[in-house]
């Protein structure tokens, strides 16, 4: 077992959110994790890479047979987690290079690899930025300022591509794309499915999974996963909306 | 002059005096019973790799020929500014002279590197460029605990004249204290940007006027506080003739209970119309027991100027802290990766790369052991 989530109770400021979700994802497996908006799927991206202000009152996490609640934010990634941002954040001042340098380094140092060399490194971004459509000149730029919603989206999996985590947990990677775009990424996403990895898509479009098909489909309502099933949930989902399914 | 004994006999101006409010150079007394160390000094480390042109070593605010390659400079005994409180003690001081002509090109930065090793120690450098002559300085103060490094700096620069000076202040510990007269005249430009970081107290007083037209002066610097630093920046623009343009850009860094405290004023006289004038100035808290000031200030009698300016104090944003963190950058490194940035505004302005990478590293070590 690659992850595995049980009865986790977490929230913010006092404020409960996830009120016992379970989930369990091998290695190799695809899942999707659906829902309205306000179901708690950010909140479970930012619970398991560690974000500060979230707090878990109870349950545990285990990813790779370790304690993933025990480690920092950054050992997390290093441990081969990733997560996908549904709103990537802009660091004027800092390109995107510098950063994405910085991050893959950081990463196998703690890992206790050699680091990137310099043209190793430009060589790892320039196919990964060339398959996702975005330019050196852009990754030259300042994180994210001045990307539109589309660019800011591809650049995640400019990162995830060259990062190569174990596990990504994707929020909300699909919104803001228009068709082109949503095929590239989900391109992005296909690339890296393998038997060592495992991926967690987050979206309330059943859009995006027509392009990644996914090996499970689970539905969140209100801090809980209310019903599991294959891909052609979607489809329900999409006919009859969340509401009928989780009553 | 015979050299005060005490801060109390220097007779600065005092707190409530507007433009000595929120000076602290108390450090000042440690300095006056310091002793000077006899051991000269290795100017070497304290040199730019790569930079070819002349080097004049000051230790203790003595002339070090021994380790200087001055070329064109001359070594001359200073006048002193009666006028000025700082800038009078610095008289019978010697200090570089730097008489430039067109014809006179260096053969690349002017490094001027002084090392205070203990007590008190003037200095007054007088930089003068005729008609269209350039020139670039790096100077490089170092100081020890209980010294006290005063410098006077004039500047006067001819009809299309341009000087770049860089100040450092390394070290570990001390007192530094500049006071900077800078005249500029038409389609002549100053520029000058400071690293002020190490000292325990730090005042800089500029004035710069603008009295050609289209003259230009920027006016830059980054102050790096911590413990219980405090370090007081005080500029004057004065733009006294038509199209002439000025730009201030400041970064502070507080850390600890560090006291970072910026003042800049431009003043427009009546007939510099079409003044364009900038001032920015930001300032980082890394913690909450740090104190930054600042406090802009403008003049203005022409009707047709363009003066902009903000001023900002926050804090590292915790979403950009917390996405470096989600990609594997731990904590120390992201918040220096950050505070780099932040600076690095402030560093745009020199020319010399050699010039620049030195002072981002200065910078950076700074934050790296901050951090
Ligand atoms: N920082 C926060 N402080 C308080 N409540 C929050 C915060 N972030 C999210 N919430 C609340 O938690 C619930 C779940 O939010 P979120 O995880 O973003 O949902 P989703 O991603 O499924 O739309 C929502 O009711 C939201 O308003
Ligand atoms: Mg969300």
């Amino acid at each position: 077992m690659m992850l595995e989530i049980s009865d986790l109770h977490a929230g913010i400021d006092g404020k409960s959110i996830l009120k016992g979700l379970s989930l369990s994802v091998n290695a190799g497996e695809v899942h999707a994790i659906m829902g309205p908006n306000g179901a708690g799927k950010s909140t479970l991206g930012y619970v398991l890479s560690g974000r500060q202000g979230y707090e878990v009152t109870s349950g545990s996490v285990s990813f790779e047979g370790r304690d993933l609640l025990a480690l920092e934010a950054h050992e997390r990634a290093a441990a081969g987690l990733f997560l996908g941002f549904q709103y990537p954040v802009e660091i004027p001042g800092v390109s995107n290079l510098n950063f994405l340098r910085t991050a893959l380094n950081a990463q196998r140092r703690l890992r206790g690899e050699a680091e990137a060399s310099g043209a190793e490194f430009m060589k790892l971004v320039k196919r990964h930025a060339d398959d996702l459509g975005l330019s050196m000149d852009m990754l030259k730029r300042p994180v994210n300022v001045g990307f539109s919603g589309g660019e800011k989206k591809r650049n995640e999996m400019v990162q995830m591509a060259v990062i190569g985590p174990r596990l990504a947990v994707l929020d909300e990677t699909d919104s803001g794309l228009d068709i082109d775009a949503l095929r590239v990424v989900s391109e992005g996403i296909n690339r890296l499915r393998a038997p060592t990895r495992a991926t967690i898509l987050i979206t309330h479009y059943q859009r995006l999974l027509d392009y990644v098909v996914p090996d499970f489909i689970h539905v969140l309502v209100d801090g809980r996963i209310v019903r599991s099933g294959g891909a052609e949930l979607a489809h329900e989902l999409e006919r009859e909306g969340y509401g009928a399914i989780a009553a | 002059m015979s050299q005060p004994l005490s801060l109390d006999a220097i007779g600065l101006p005092g707190r409530r005096h507007e433009q000595w409010r929120w000076t602290d150079l108390s450090a000042i007394d440690a300095a006056l019973a310091g002793h000077a160390n006899d051991a000269a000094p290795d100017p070497r480390g304290w040199l730019i790799d790569g930079v070819a042109g002349p080097v004049l070593l000051f230790v203790d605010g003595r002339y070090c020929a021994a380790g200087s390659d001055p070329q064109q400079l001359t070594i001359e005994t200073s006048g002193g500014d009666e006028a000025h409180v700082l800038s009078r003690l610095t008289r019978g001081a010697v200090g570089a002279t730097l008489r430039l002509g067109a014809e006179h090109a260096t053969r690349g930065p002017i490094q001027l590197v002084h090392v205070a090793t203990g007590g008190p120690a003037h200095l007054h450098h007088r930089l003068s460029l005729a008609v269209d002559a350039q020139a670039s300085i790096v100077e490089t103060y170092v100081g020890a605990p209980d010294s006290w490094t005063n410098v006077a700096v004039d500047v006067d620069l001819a009809t299309g004249a341009r000087l770049m000076r860089t100040v450092r202040r390394l070290g570990a510990g001390g007192v530094h204290t500049e006071t900077l007269h800078a005249g500029v005249g038409q389609g002549a430009s100053y520029m000058s940007t400071s690293l002020l970081a190490h000292a325990e107290n730090v005042r800089i007083e500029s004035q710069a006027r603008l009295h050609g037209a289209g003259a230009f002066a920027s006016l830059d610097g980054i102050l790096l506080g911590r413990e219980r630093q405090t370090y007081d920046v005080v500029n004057r623009i004065t733009h006294d003739a038509p199209g002439g343009s000025s730009r201030q850009t400041w970064r502070s860094v507080a850390d600890d209970q560090s006291t970072l405290s910026f003042a800049g004023k431009i003043e427009v006289a009546r007939p510099a119309q079409q003044t364009d004038a900038e001032q920015s100035v930001k300032a980082l808290l890394m913690t909450r027991t740090a104190t930054v000031n600042s406090k802009p200030e403008l003049e203005i009698f022409a009707d047709d100027v363009k003066c902009a300016h903000g001023a900002t104090v926050g804090e590292l944003s915790k979403d950009a802290l917390f996405y470096l963190a989600s990609r594997g950058v731990p904590p120390a490194e992201a918040r220096a990766l950050l505070t780099e940035s932040f600076i690095s505004d402030a560093l745009a302005t020199v020319g010399e790369e050699l010039v620049r990478a030195a002072v981002t590293a200065d910078a950076v070590g700074w934050l790296r052991g901050a951090a």
